[in-house]
């Protein structure tokens, strides 16, 4: 069982994208099982619309896939935790396919998420799973493939980007 | 197809992830339909992924495909709704004040839509995307 | 993709079909010798991905070595045809 505390030391992920609230089961190097409750009161809410209807307060589709993947990185690196992206090894996402959203998720709902190791190489682990809401399945996720890369090849790329030119700094 | 040449294309859901709005670049009747955007750092992401190393999320790349394809939908009139994201495969990361074009291919496909994107930034491309769309707002 | 169902019977155009739609290239493009990355563009982790696909779609074990020796449609099937007909 890990709390927010302890996934905070295995994440580096920070609000308002800190999407996996606790962790409930873990198996080293098998399974992971992690809770995330989703309220309207989340920054993606601000802005709605105020005529809204149900549906449009539906969880944003990309973060139920972010949250799942969050609780997928704990399991990756709960036993060589980084939570500092600019030192050592970061974890990047290589790719994700098949993932089947099956019904919204809304405020209210506590997503659990369910990720089971599918095979972990030298520098890249691959995961699979769902998420569930009172026991049904919302979405499916196919395959998850995540990289272990140096975090200098971040910050050389993070070089070239115009944020990081001297004229292009706001 | 009745999407508007340019300007501020109003993509539904005004809330959600990422507050940039993809501009309509080239509507498809000339070429495949693009749309660019920029990404201030002041996006909401970003105090949180990471701190000290602000990096666009691969997640919120996908969010502005999405928003694409629903700017560029060629169901006229049809609302499209993302049933699944096929497969997403990140190729470089996007980082604060980057521009991120993204160019879409619709096929219509035995009930549903796909759609294929491709977002790249000034360096290169940062992902490929492939979304399914089917009609209706009504989830299966 | 779940657990119980039986594991594929290995069939070399139902398997260009499959190691397709993970390479997210067309099945023309993917001959039996097109090189997966020098030809066809994929990257490593595109490669390692299609051969843990194929090792839960016909439920057989490959060691990480054997998985990086596949760089085409016909170096997987002869592997994959090795695995079953020993297993």
């Amino acid at each position: 069982m890990l709390t927010t505390t302890g996934i905070k030391r295995v994440l580096p992920h920070r609000y308002p994208m800190l999407l996996v609230d606790r962790v409930t089961e873990l198996v080293p190097e098998e399974r992971l099982t992690a809770l995330k409750a989703v309220t309207c009161n989340e920054p993606w809410y601000e802005g709605l619309a105020e005529d809204a209807d149900d549906e449009g307060h539906g969880y944003p589709q990309t973060l139920l896939v972010e949250s799942w993947c969050q609780a997928a990185g704990v399991l990756a690196a709960w036993d060589k935790p980084n939570p500092d992206v600019l030192s050592g090894q970061v974890m990047l996402f290589g790719s994700i396919s098949d993932v089947v959203l099956h019904r919204p998720v809304y405020p209210g709902d506590v997503l659990e998420h369910r990720v089971r190791l599918v095979r972990a190489l030298s520098d890249t682990v691959i995961f699979e799973g769902e998420a569930l809401v009172g026991g049904e399945t919302v979405m499916e996720v196919g395959r998850v493939v995540m990289a272990m890369r140096p975090a200098a090849e971040l910050t050389a790329a993070r070089e070239q980007s115009p944020a990081a030119q001297p004229a292009g700094v706001q | 197809m009745a999407a508007p040449a340019a300007g501020p294309v109003r993509a539904v859901p005004a809330a959600g992830p990422v507050r940039a709005v993809p501009l309509l670049d080239r509507d498809g009747a000339d070429g495949a339909p693009r749309t660019t955007v920029r990404i201030d750092a002041d996006e909401r992401v970003f105090p949180g992924h990471y701190p000290g190393f602000p990096i666009f999320p691969g997640v919120c790349v996908v969010e502005l495909v999405h928003r694409s394809a629903l700017a560029t939908a060629p169901a006229p009139g049809a609302r499209v709704t993302l049933r699944a994201v096929e497969s997403t495969r990140f190729l470089s990361p996007v980082f604060p004040g980057d521009r991120l074009t993204v160019e879409l291919k619709w096929t219509r496909r035995e009930g549903h839509w796909r759609c294929e994107a491709v977002a790249a930034t000034d360096r290169g491309r940062a992902a490929t995307v492939r979304l399914r769309f089917t009609e209706g707002s009504t989830p299966c | 993709m779940s657990e119980t169902t039986a594991p594929a019977v290995l069939e070399l155009e139902n398997l260009r079909r499959t190691v397709a739609d993970v390479l997210d290239v067309e099945e023309t493009e993917l001959t039996d010798e097109a090189d997966f990355v020098n030809d066809l563009g994929v990257d490593s982790l595109m490669a390692l991905e299609v051969m843990v696909v194929l090792e839960k779609k016909y439920g057989v074990k490959l060691g990480e070595s054997e998985l990086k020796e596949v760089t085409c449609l016909r170096k997987a099937y002869d592997l994959l045809d090795a695995k079953l007909t020993a297993a």
